[in-house]
């Protein structure tokens, strides 16, 4: 028998290369060495023969279980859906205002929901080494499938086969598994296709209309508004009937152009919710607006527009560069002329977007700030001191950022950092300026210090400022920007006002960065019709603070509707004993109807019971048409839309607000 | 024979039930203690009596390890010169090796160096390899102290066992240690370069991106 043959079988050989045989040679050993020795014996090729089947029995099983592994990998490609940046890769979830708990997957950089992604904590047994990284589930099964396989040795995946069920994959691919690899990469992206053009024109649609470039979206336009509007009037005739005509028209006014902003800012969170519903915020504003006097000084620029009231699309293109040209006049920046003259000769806001950001180095950036372009602006002033290595960054003002409250006002901060090239933040503390209190157009002129920026880092580093709505549960994203560095000397101020962009992976950083040390709270609201009850499902807490000498705490949450108009009593989940992440899943009713529940607050707080003392305070959550951002966001979904639960994270605050 | 066919089925049902395998090869010279240093500690059965091994053989052993399962298919090489041909060519799937000498052969000890060249000739670069020196239990034969043993194996950079098949010194620890050294080889390897399992995946997400923008611009 042939063993080289044998061998050959097996595939254990790589024809050598002619370094290798060298070296055999020398070594003495080898095919070009071994001939000298005498011929294996019939009983000796009997015995290895036998070897080399057994050998082959387990290469087989071998082969099929690195194939199930191969499959099982698939599957779980298969079933990821790949809806876009805003969606977990996996299951499609969208991260829209549940921003806390995106996920980063270390491997394919991807983001993922909690559900989906797997702690991973890296140790070494001859170490002490150990690291700790999120993985997407796809990654971390792909890891798992190279260590269970050996392809990690490899460097590619061994032969394998598909158990015999699966037919549609190839049969057994050669070696090398970088082929492999790329094949089922292709296959992959092919099935994503079909979805992002489609995403992609939703959003074009999306972008037209909230920016009113063409006429066409003013028929929606005003199918949208004309509800609002009417009901609105109504509830100020039935309400306030005396309001002056006067007022009633910018009353009616102000409403309109709150509606719009907060429309504006509801069709870009349900382009991020992946949901086509129509949004009707104005509905819920405008009832609140009507009855408010329109002396918020931030609203001065309706009054300026308010002739144009009938030609809605002119209109509502005034009020977005009306509320500019008001800024330039007011403040003394050396952006100033670049924006009048862009207000003046009214382009589209998104032209203006464009060749704003087209000064921005990151083709990237452009694109999400086309996305967008009603995030707001930012004006900030940089300038570099070479003698200590420091850059001072100088937030001055932001214009026209999302209204987070009912009242279509925010608080407004921003948090800074540097990114290196290498995509990591510079520093692992983000600075933050404070915060500007119920304005959309944030007075900040606060000059920031970053120490120890070498001058040969400015060309390649970027300026990370990220907006965020200060709230007691949590706080909102409202707009991102990017500023290259590289035009930065050490001589000259660098003024510049940029767009402010979407989220992405920095500005989650930016707000994980902050700890809550009362921990976050799982919460489902659902309005039930039938029972015309609100039904409040409290799901789980996490990282709640240890109150009790074991290091833990026995956490219970009460649930209070405020002020009670129906005498609904309040509940209390049961207690969790000694756990810090209590599961309920407990469902509550509260009898109120859909136009109480715009007045009313749901509170609920989380206590540690103790027995024999009084319970501790761990936190507490309240939500309500006067709250805030994602909480309101919840809030209205729920009211908007009833009989569907609508579930959301919330940080907990540290203070009782039955105190 | 019923009975005859249960084992079997109950053997290769346990036989797919693991996490890892790896591939262990034992080398060295002849009459070194390879077979022997199997046998223990994969029966834990000792025999004086010395049978060459006729070119290779392997047993197949599941360890439990830092709550995984590991299928170890352990090699046993010839070590006599003719068998080389058939040997050399299981280098290239082991992860592992066990460079064994004997404490009481001066040659064996003084033919370490041409194993190592042989394993870096024929092995994967990424391979572990453990020295172990056999036949510790026979102390008035001994003629490498573990001191020389010691500063060969810091001299190659491996880790250095001096073991008994014959007394059951030290076999497991050899085994468990590698095992332990190629875990860590593999976490290593698959933290310290990501894409190698994205294959393709860093060049995807490059182009992902700019897929998207072209679409978002023009429409803006």
């Amino acid at each position: 028998m042939d063993f080289q043959n044998r061998n050959n079988t097996a595939n254990k050989f790589v024809c050598p290369s002619d370094r290798q045989l060298a070296l055999r040679a020398k070594l003495k050993a080898g095919w070009s060495s071994s001939k000298s020795s005498e011929p294996l014996r019939p009983e000796e090729q009997e015995a290895i023969i036998s070897v080399i089947r057994r050998n082959e029995e387990i290469e087989v099983a071998e082969r099929l279980r690195v194939g199930r592994l191969v499959e099982r990998v698939e599957k779980i490609k298969q079933h990821a859906v790949e809806r876009g940046p805003n969606c977990c890769r996996l299951c499609g979830d969208t991260f829209g205002l549940l921003r806390g708990h995106r996920i980063i997957c270390e491997d394919c950089r991807q983001a993922v929901c909690t559900k989906c992604s797997l702690d991973i904590n890296i140790r070494y047994h001859t170490s002490e080494k150990s690291r700790e990284i999120w993985l997407c589930r796809i990654c971390s099964e792909t890891r798992e499938m190279w260590k269970k396989s050996g392809a990690w040795f490899f460097k590619g995946l061994p032969k394998y086969d598909i158990p015999r069920s699966a037919s549609a994959t190839p049969t057994p691919t050669p070696c090398i598994g970088g082929t492999m690899a790329g094949d089922t990469r292709a296959v992959q992206s092919c099935h994503g296709t079909p979805t992002r053009p489609a995403r992609i024109k939703k959003l074009t649609i999306r972008v037209n209309d909230s920016s009113s470039s063409s006429s066409h979206s003013e028929p929606e336009d005003e199918v949208d508004g004309g509800p609002a509007g009417a009901s609105a009037s109504n509830g100020s005739a039935s309400g306030t009937g005396g309001i002056s005509k006067s007022g009633s028209t910018t009353g009616g006014r102000l409403q309109r152009d709150d509606s719009f902003r907060l429309r504006a800012y509801g069709s870009i969170r349900s382009f991020i919710d992946g949901g086509e519903r129509k949004l009707s915020n104005s509905f819920f504003f405008g009832r609140q607006q009507s009855h408010r006097p329109s002396e918020c000084p931030d609203y001065d620029s309706v009054s300026m527009s308010s002739k144009l009231r009938r030609e809605s699309s002119f209109l509502r293109r005034g009020s977005v560069s009306s509320s500019w040209s008001i800024s330039d006049s007011s403040g003394s920046g050396n952006s100033g002329n670049s924006h009048t003259t862009q207000s003046q000769s009214q382009s589209q806001a998104q032209s203006t977007t464009q060749s704003q950001s087209q000064s921005q180095p990151y083709h990237q950036q452009q694109q999400q700030h086309c996305r967008d372009p009603l995030l707001g602006w930012l004006e900030i002033a940089i300038s570099y001191r070479e003698a200590f290595h420091s850059l001072d960054c100088t937030m001055v003002r932001a214009r026209d950022l999302p209204a987070m409250d009912a009242a279509g006002l925010t608080d407004p901060y921003c948090k800074l950092n540097i990114i290196t090239p290498e995509a990591h933040t510079k520093y692992t503390r983000w600075q933050r300026t404070k915060t500007v209190h119920k304005t959309r157009n944030p007075e900040f002129n606060e000059t920031l210090q970053f120490v120890g920026v070498e001058p040969e880092e400015l060309g390649n580093s970027l300026l990370y400022v990220a907006l965020f709505d200060d709230d007691k549960y949590g706080h909102d994203f409202l707009g991102a920007a990017k500023v290259c560095l590289s035009t930065v000397h050490s001589t000259t101020q660098y003024r510049i006002s940029v767009p402010l962009g979407a989220e992405d992976q920095y500005s989650n950083a930016a707000e994980m960065s902050q700890n809550w040390p009362n921990g976050k709270m799982l919460l489902s609201l659902c309005y039930n019709t039938k029972r015309r009850a609100l039904v409040v499902n409290v799901k789980q807490c996490i990282n709640l603070m240890p109150m009790d000498n074991n290091g833990s705490s026995d956490p219970f949450v009460k649930i209070q509707l405020k002020p009670d108009a129906h005498k609904n009593k309040k509940h209390k989940t049961s207690v969790k004993w000694r756990t810090l992440n209590p599961i309920y899943n407990e469902e509550f009713y509260f009898e109120a109807s859909p136009h109480d529940l715009n007045k009313e607050m749901l509170i609920l707080t989380v206590w540690d019971k103790d027995l024999g003392k009084s319970n501790d305070f761990l936190g507490s959550l309240q939500l309500g048409a006067q709250s805030k951002g994602d909480r309101l966001q919840q809030w209205l979904d729920c009211i908007r839309l009833p009989d569907h639960f609508h579930e959301k994270w919330h940080c907990l605050a540290p203070d009782n607000p039955a105190h | 024979m019923a009975s005859g066919g249960d084992p079997k089925w109950q053997k290769d049902a346990a036989d797919q039930n693991f996490d890892y395998m790896f591939k262990l090869l034992i080398i060295g010279n002849s009459s070194v203690g390879k077979t022997s240093f199997l046998f223990r500690y994969a029966d834990d059965s000792f025999t004086s009596a010395f049978v060459s091994t006729v070119g290779i053989d392997f047993k197949v052993k599941t360890v439990f390890r830092h709550d995984k399962r590991v299928k170890l298919q352990i090699w046993d090489t010839a070590g006599q010169e003719r068998y080389r041909t058939i040997t050399t060519a299981y280098y290239r799937g082991a992860m592992g090796f066990i460079l064994m000498y004997d404490v009481t052969n001066e040659d064996s000890f003084n033919s370490v160096q041409d194993w190592v060249t042989q394993i870096k000739t024929y092995s994967w670069d990424n391979a572990q390899v453990i020295l172990v020196g056999n036949k510790c239990d026979m102390e008035d034969q001994r003629v490498i102290s573990f001191e020389r043993g010691r500063q060969l194996a810091d001299q190659l950079g491996v880790e250095f066992f001096e073991t008994s098949a014959k007394e059951n010194v030290n076999v497991k620890a050899v085994f468990e240690r590698l095992v332990d050294i190629i875990c860590d080889k593999m976490s290593e390897s698959l933290d310290a370069d990501p894409t190698l399992v994205g294959g393709a995946q860093k060049g995807q997400r490059l182009t992902d991106q700019p897929q998207g923008t072209p679409n978002a611009n023009c429409n803006c």
